[in-house]
């Protein structure tokens, strides 16, 4: 728990110092919006991390801790196309993302809608998850993080280009779109969903500032 | 106190004057320090766009003690705030780096350059001014020719030294992202400037054209994942460079191998140890500066922990590290809140490349012998500096019980930071930059 919030911590602290550099004469610095965004990276893995030993060590049953065997194959399918530079895979790219010629969405953004997407149509077709606990939440997180260490598996050793979150959103946009909400809830409040998340209620995950965090990188 | 070998370290008397604006201001922070090919010269570069150059005194017999101290020689304004209107961005004025030019007649050329511009410098020397013009009189107005009925000959008088700068060539408009470093290269002819993501070649003559040389923007700045973090010329072959990156490693490229040197020459990377791997590991292994070794043999690199010294004919790991401060490795949370884990700071070789210098905080910086393998704290402040006296070695307590004199990691302040210092080419004199003072200090040992 002591790692979550510390690691969520972190990303909060990335977030003001992305925002502030942006504010900073000179504007943003490519350099330091970089190390912001591996930081940041760094600290969502551990934040994930930590949340999957947490969960497992609050639901120890077998079904509930191993994720669903028959989950996993699409999963780990997503995975390597994940992994893939996502240019041509991303069905619903935010239009407005996509008029700025530098910008493009940061991948582990539209990873979790993605897989919102894939998870809401996998689990109420087998309909085994309905009798499943924890609740779907939970459950959306779990197989989030799971897929997150799956994905980082194979990336043990420094992760490939294509992992690294190096994507430029709009940082305006973005910090627009979700950092007032940020701001105004508290900590363990569970937020809404950016604007852009809205779309899929029944997947919107717990952590939504996780997902925020992610995609507020940098402008350039 | 102890007692150093003469060669380590040198016993570096406190200057008689520090120098220093009188009020400081965010304008008044130094931001580069480099002395010139032969010494005599030493330039300043500040966050407000100014250049302070310092000229060393020539030693007379009269006043030994003030044997070769610097005085300020010229100061003007280097770069002035701009505003980029496409991208909405105020362009800073701070000055980044400084460069000298070998001298090669009587004015002194330098570089200097702020995030998006290069400007060569010319420093001259006026001390005679002519007089006697037949069309205007000695304020300058012009005389009616009628009444002119004799002519005469214009000579030169001596009058007071005016040192008088004046920007020479504008190297504008080449960068995209935030230049880094200049270099000049052993021709004479050519210098490079780097930015985040790539690196251009100039001739001084020309500056409206620059070639590319290196270009590791990705296609899809998604893929990101390094910057260019310094770069450097071999200080004898001028077909050849280096540039360092942000994830620790150094690249060496040869000119001649191809027009773009996309693909290095020679790669240098010291593989991770697992045991110092944490959260911040990434961040801290990014490499601050780069500085070829007087000889050429070496590259010496920085990054936020440690210096090292590469062989260049060893690509797999540095001959030597030297722990700058690794007392703060169990600090890196806090480092990254307050920012100072983003601190870039420089090292220097001495003349001889015996022994090198970097910064730390608390206006520590530290020296390290590679021969004798010893290695020195020093402080730069007014307080611990009575003219005449002796630098005394600090040292930082990290835990158990300190001893008097120690200081405690804890109470080091890390807005007190050394960035930027300075070698003298071929003396024992350091130029040291703390924040708006700039420490001058010599080795009086013979």
């Amino acid at each position: 728990m002591e790692v979550q919030k510390e690691a969520q911590r972190i990303m909060t602290l990335s977030v003001w110092k992305m925002y502030h550099s942006r504010m900073q004469r000179g504007g943003l610095r490519l350099h330091r919006s970089l190390q912001l965004s591996l930081i940041m990276r760094s600290a969502r893995e551990l934040y994930l991390s930590a949340k999957v030993e947490a969960l497992d060590l609050e639901a120890p049953s077998p079904p509930a801790r191993c994720p669903d065997p028959r989950l996993h194959p699409p999963r780990e399918v997503e995975v390597p196309a994940a992994c893939v530079p996502p240019d041509g895979e991303q069905p619903l790219p935010e239009p407005m993302d996509t008029q700025e010629e530098e910008e493009t969405l940061v991948r582990c953004s539209p990873r979790p809608a993605r897989v919102c997407r894939k998870r809401r149509s996998s689990s109420l077709s087998d309909g085994v998850d309905a009798g499943l606990v924890p609740s779907k939440k939970a459950r959306l997180e779990e197989q989030e993080e799971a897929k997150d260490s799956s994905s980082e598996v194979p990336d043990c050793l420094p992760p490939p280009p294509a992992q690294a979150e190096g994507a430029f959103p709009n940082l305006a946009r973005v910090l627009q779109r979700s950092f007032s909400g940020l701001l105004s809830r508290g900590p363990a409040a569970s937020p809404t969903a950016p604007p852009a998340r809205d779309a899929k209620p029944a997947c919107r995950p717990a952590d939504p500032m996780l997902s925020v965090l992610v995609r507020a990188v940098v402008a350039f | 106190m102890k007692c150093f070998s003469r060669y380590l370290p040198y016993i570096f008397r406190p200057p008689n004057t520090i120098l220093s604006s009188s009020c400081h201001t965010e304008a008044d922070i130094i931001s580069t320090v480099e002395f010139n090919h032969t010494g005599e010269l030493l330039a300043t570069g500040d966050k407000g766009g100014r250049v302070v150059i310092f000229q060393r005194e020539q030693e007379s017999k009269n006043q030994v003690h003030r044997r070769g101290e610097y005085n300020v020689y010229s100061t003007f304004q280097s770069h002035e705030p701009e505003f980029d209107y496409l991208k909405s961005l105020e362009i800073e004025e701070k000055i980044n780096k400084i460069r000298w030019l070998p001298q090669q007649n009587a004015a002194y050329f330098l570089l200097s350059t702020n995030d998006k511009t290069v400007k060569l410098w010319k420093v001259s020397e006026r001390d005679k001014r002519p007089e006697g013009y037949n069309l205007k009189d000695e304020e300058g107005r012009l005389r009616d020719p009628a009444t002119i009925t004799t002519l005469r000959v214009p000579v030169l008088r001596p009058m007071d030294l005016m040192v008088e700068a004046t920007p020479r060539r504008v190297f504008a408009n080449a960068h995209t992202y935030h230049i880094n470093s200049i270099s000049v290269n052993s021709d004479y002819e050519t210098y490079m400037s780097a930015d985040d993501l790539r690196i251009n070649l100039w001739n001084f003559e020309i500056t409206n054209q620059s070639f590319n040389i290196v270009d590791i923007k990705p296609a899809n700045m998604e893929e990101l994942t390094e910057v260019i973090t310094a770069a450097e010329f071999h200080p004898h072959h001028c077909n050849t460079f280096v540039y360092s990156s942000s994830k620790g490693t150094i690249r060496l490229c040869d000119m001649r191998a191809s027009a773009l040197c996309d693909r290095h020459t020679k790669f240098f990377e010291e593989p991770e140890d697992p045991s110092n791997r944490s959260f911040f590991s990434e961040i801290i292994s990014s490499i601050s500066d780069v500085k070829f070794s007087h000889s050429g043999r070496y590259i010496m690199t920085r990054d936020y922990l440690t210096v090292k010294v590469w062989d260049l004919n060893m690509e797999n790991r540095p001959i030597e590290t030297y722990q700058v401060h690794d007392y703060l490795r169990s600090k890196l949370c806090s480092l990254y809140e307050n920012d100072c884990i983003f601190d870039k700071f420089e090292c220097v070789w001495n003349g001889s490349d015996s022994v090198i210098m970097t910064g730390s905080y608390n206006n520590f910086f530290r020296m390290f012998d590679r021969n004798t393998k010893r290695d020195v704290t020093l402080e730069a402040s007014r307080e611990n500096s009575k003219p005449r006296a002796i630098l005394k070695p600090r040292k930082v307590c990290v835990g158990g019980k300190r001893r008097k004199d120690e200081i405690s990691v804890d109470s080091l302040d890390f807005s007190k930071k050394i960035l930027h210092t300075a070698w003298h080419p071929s003396e024992n004199i350091i130029a040291v930059a703390a924040t708006n003072n700039l420490y001058i200090f010599q080795d009086k040992v013979n």
